[in-house]
């Protein structure tokens, strides 16, 4: 087994991609961070998304994106189909889209009964 | 059968030892251009084989500098390989000869596979009582993979009418811009199933499942020495067709009729065929896989693997995941080659955005279509019923010209 495993390494045999495509479209240089009621939680493969209505400037309301990761990574990380509700005060912190759209990916949320997830 | 493993094993520690990583000296070797300041790589196939074209970097290093970002390895996944763009990279070279090299003599996958079929005898046949259990949830695949091999090597094992997508490839992922099947939800062809999480032998077939990445995948591996269906009716298929005997306890299969598509060293052909061997060793499965197409490979390539028990035991987590882009009830992921060249995402309220949380599509199929319908009508447009030349069905032109 020991000789099996390591002709693997050596040959570089690597374990299936858990990442549905890449992540080039987000500033991981700049991490940016919401506060905000969630709009909806699409707790879905291949990706979980959070739909964030943060209150702007003249009353405006932003709707923001926030990708998450699949629903295995979600489970993992104790996330589940109620952790946030529609109404739900949330704060995200997240690597923004690069072309400023009020979006991104995230790296860590805070949800309203303050535990934070992962 | 088990030598043969071992002979694997060793042959790939000798091709270990010769690797060399390129040094420091050899980087940054004056070439009138790279990857990262050519115009046209087209105009560079005599330089695609020398390391520095790439910086030097392997493959994954290269990927990683869509980013533009320096991780420094911190963080997991994506992030922990990605790289500032432009920097070298430390990859291994060495002879292209022993890089993924076949350890057998055969020039066919079916020569191959009925030579081993041969040396078992026609093969073990077993009943329910013998058949192997491989029960349980497995982690692992066997694939091909060049590790942190030059992509300078890599290509060589390309043919060179398919060398150009490699390297545009390679381009276009420094440039957050590359293609991949599971970010666009497309089928991820026959190499996304050399990972399956659950093999169920029985006496005359054996099943294998696994999860994939975008979707389930399923392989029907028949052993009950029917062999292949007759050629003429034959096509390729997503994940081939596969056949296989047991040597002892060994599971030895030959796949043919696989659609070309994306995967292995980057993309292969409808001429693909492949021999794979699993033997459960323990608590291991132990694999190997030797591939022939001789449109897309200069060669064999042969790869090893393994499989170890999952030891998740929590239930939302062990059992397996009905895994499908189709979760998301949209013709594709949000993911898409946007006007400036870019891979991008379209956000809610964004032409051709679809709604994820959606879970009448039918409905909004419908309304959507009585909408578009009625205002063609209004428009003056002719209903649906009087579209047909002759309401009666009755006619038919003859569009031979005879």
């Amino acid at each position: 087994m020991f000789a099996s495993i390591t002709a693997a390494i050596s040959l570089g045999i690597a374990a299936p991609a858990l990442s549905h495509h890449s992540h080039a479209m987000f500033d991981h240089t700049a991490e940016e961070t919401i506060t905000g009621t969630v709009a909806d939680f699409a707790y879905r493969n291949p990706h979980v998304f959070l739909y964030v209505d943060v209150e702007g400037e003249n009353d405006e309301t932003l709707n923001y994106w926030i990708e998450m990761s699949n629903i295995p990574i979600m489970i993992r990380r104790g996330i589940g189909a109620g952790t946030f509700k529609t109404g739900d005060e949330v704060t995200v912190n997240f690597w923004p889209l690069k072309d400023g759209r009020a979006g991104g990916n995230y790296t860590t949320i805070i949800a309203a009964d303050g535990t934070e997830y992962d | 059968m088990t030598l043969r493993l071992l002979a694997s094993a060793s042959t790939a520690a000798l091709i270990t030892a010769a690797l060399v990583t390129i040094s420091a000296s050899a980087q940054g070797q004056n070439l009138p251009r790279d990857l990262f300041t050519t115009d046209n790589i087209r105009n560079d196939r005599d330089l695609w084989t020398d390391p520095a074209y790439f910086r030097n970097n392997t493959t994954r290093q290269i990927r990683g500098q869509a980013f533009n970002f320096d991780s420094g390895g911190e963080g997991t996944g994506q992030l922990a390989g990605s790289r500032a763009y432009g920097t070298d990279g430390n990859a291994t070279t060495g002879p292209v000869d022993d890089l993924l090299r076949s350890p057998y003599p055969y020039a066919t996958a079916i020569e191959h596979y009925e030579s081993w079929l041969s040396e078992a005898d026609g093969g073990t046949q077993h009943t329910k009582d013998t058949i192997p259990d491989w029960s349980g949830r497995w982690l692992g695949d066997v694939g091909l993979n060049a590790g942190n091999r030059s992509p300078a090597d890599i290509v060589q094992l390309i043919q060179p009418d398919y060398r150009i997508a490699y390297v545009l490839n390679l381009q276009a992922e420094t440039q957050a811009r590359l293609w991949d099947a599971n970010t666009f939800c497309l089928p991820p062809g026959f190499f996304d199933a050399l990972g399956p999480n659950e093999w169920i032998p029985t006496p005359g077939r054996t099943w294998t499942h696994g999860e994939g990445n975008t979707e389930n995948t399923i392989r029907w591996i028949y052993t009950d020495g029917s062999g292949h269906i007759p050629e003429q009716f034959q096509y390729p298929k997503w994940l081939g067709a596969s056949i296989g005997f047991w040597d002892g306890d060994a599971l030895i299969i030959h796949t043919n009729q696989v659609k070309g598509w994306h995967g292995g060293l980057y993309e292969y052909s409808d001429q693909l065929e492949a021999v794979e061997r699993y033997r459960k060793v323990g608590d291991v499965i132990e694999a190997e896989i030797t591939v022939y197409d001789p449109e897309v490979y200069t060669r064999p390539l042969h790869a090893t693997g393994s499989f170890e028990l999952d030891p998740e035991t929590r239930v939302e987590l062990n059992r397996m995941l009905y895994n499908s882009c189709t979760d998301t009830n949209g013709p594709s992921m949000k993911v898409h080659l946007d006007e400036r060249g870019l891979n991008n995402e379209r956000l809610p309220g964004e032409a051709l955005y679809w709604d994820a949380a959606d879970s009448r599509p039918w409905l909004t199929y419908l309304e959507e279509g009585e909408r578009r319908y009625n205002a063609y009508l209004a428009a003056g447009g002719t209903p649906a019923h009087a579209l047909n030349s002759d309401p009666t069905g009755q006619s038919m032109t003859d569009r031979t010209g005879e």
